[in-house]
């Protein structure tokens, strides 16, 4: 129910009348705090510490990109579901290297057999040649077994994408989208800055619900745990990463709403503009909002609800009451 | 839930309830509210609200809709406020 906000205007951000006001030229506007459940800030915003101590009373996360549109970090507030136990069950699953592995081969599974399926579906839209692609992804797949180090797991994992990636120009087929190859920091061409904005959004909002549950996000089972932030949604936005955001590329594209003077070149890059952003974003809420049946549940549920779901999955993995499947898609 | 929240309240009482009701609900004009909200904050909008008013009084309608399906919204003359996600 509660909704997140974007800001890409450049302005004022504080808290008025108990809620949340945004003030610029020209534009006041309050925001509903009890209907808002993360922000997303794009534009060059003030902010103070009483706006964030609200923030924090109303458990509210608030995202910042830069203006390129690359993430640069959120306002985490305290947390409020507190929960040593399930601390201590992560720390335990990260340090035995056994059960690392098995949380981390899950999320593995979990990606690819959603990268399959993605691909399966444009295979059943007619696209043939795309069945090399399933069977190297296959072949790559099967020697997972075997693996006693995350290293070589985090190497599958991305030879993996590397094959699912390949096989993008064969679904795209469109000259003003070629793929040709994964390009980061900066992404080079039009889709590799799709893919890099889109993931960088799937990380935070796999984030935000994290917060909402008793899960620690610093600790992550297949990105190790070093001294950077936040690891357990990248992993966790693995397995949501093909059938949201790669889907949701696939049918933008498809349906034309891109076009050229969507993107501009910079420092060798290119970058979206903003209208393109507030476009995609508005795709990527549609679908998080689209409601589906899954096995097990019986109930429609969004797709946001599903990345919850996962969570608590791995929460009853970590508490050993439950074996962790990860979700996978089943059109 | 979608909600439509209108009042009629008494001047010396206008504020408060515009500043209660903007916290859950999106302004749209003068003493007129809507947005997306579930259950259990709209009960806790019309606690809030009628500890604030005098029900002997004022006057609030809340119209909710379980799907926004069969309705349209249209606009003549301006739009006061955008219920844009985006700002």
């Amino acid at each position: 129910m509660k909704k997140p906000v974007y800001i890409f205007s450049d302005g004022v951000l504080k808290r008025k009348n108990n809620t949340l006001f945004f003030e610029s030229e020209g534009v006041q506007k309050f925001i509903p705090v009890e209907n808002t459940s993360e922000i997303y800030i794009f534009g060059e915003v003030d902010l103070n510490k009483r706006f964030l101590e609200f923030l924090t009373q109303s458990e509210i996360i608030l995202h910042f990109f830069n203006r390129y549109g690359y993430y640069v970090g959120s306002f985490y507030p305290r947390e409020y579901l507190n929960s040593g136990y399930m601390i201590l069950k992560q720390a335990e699953h990260y340090l035995d290297l056994q059960k690392r592995l098995t949380l981390a081969k899950a999320f593995v599974k979990g990606a690819y057999k959603n990268m399959k399926q993605v691909l399966k579906y444009y295979q059943s839209r007619g696209i043939d040649s795309l069945d090399r692609y399933i069977q190297q992804m296959d072949n790559q797949f099967e020697s997972i077994s075997g693996i006693d180090s995350i290293a070589t797991l985090m190497a599958i994992e991305g030879n993996i994408r590397q094959t699912y990636y390949s096989s993008f120009d064969l679904i795209i087929d469109d000259d003003n989208f070629k793929f040709e190859k994964r390009t980061k920091r900066p992404p080079r061409n039009a889709i590799n800055t799709l893919i890099s904005f889109g993931n960088s959004m799937m990380y935070t909002i796999v984030l935000s619900e994290i917060y909402r549950t008793h899960l620690d996000p610093r600790i992550g089972y297949l990105h190790s745990t070093n001294f950077r932030r936040f690891t357990l949604n990248l992993d966790v936005a693995e397995i949501f990463k093909p059938i949201i955001i790669d889907r949701l590329i696939f049918s933008i594209i498809s349906k034309n709403m891109l076009k050229p003077e969507h993107f501009e070149e910079d420092f060798e890059g290119m970058l979206l503009k903003d209208e393109a952003k507030k476009m995609f974003i508005n795709e990527l809420e549609q679908r998080l909002s689209t409601t589906i049946t899954v096995k097990n549940i019986g109930n429609h549920v969004s797709y946001r609800q599903l990345i919850r779901i996962e969570l608590y999955k791995i929460e009853k993995h970590l508490m050993g009451e439950k074996e962790y499947d990860p979700y996978v898609t089943q059109w | 839930m979608y909600t439509i929240l209108v009042y009629d309240v008494n001047e010396k009482r206008v504020a408060k309830a515009l500043k209660v009701c903007r916290k859950y609900l999106n302004w749209v004009q003068n003493s007129v509210f809507e947005g997306e909200i579930s259950e259990a904050k709209l009960k806790k909008l019309k606690l809030e609200l009628s500890q604030k008013l005098n029900l002997e009084e004022d006057s609030v309608i809340i119209y909710n809709f379980q799907t926004k399906f069969y309705s349209s919204r249209e606009i003549l003359g301006v739009e006061k406020n955008n219920l844009d996600r985006f700002i």
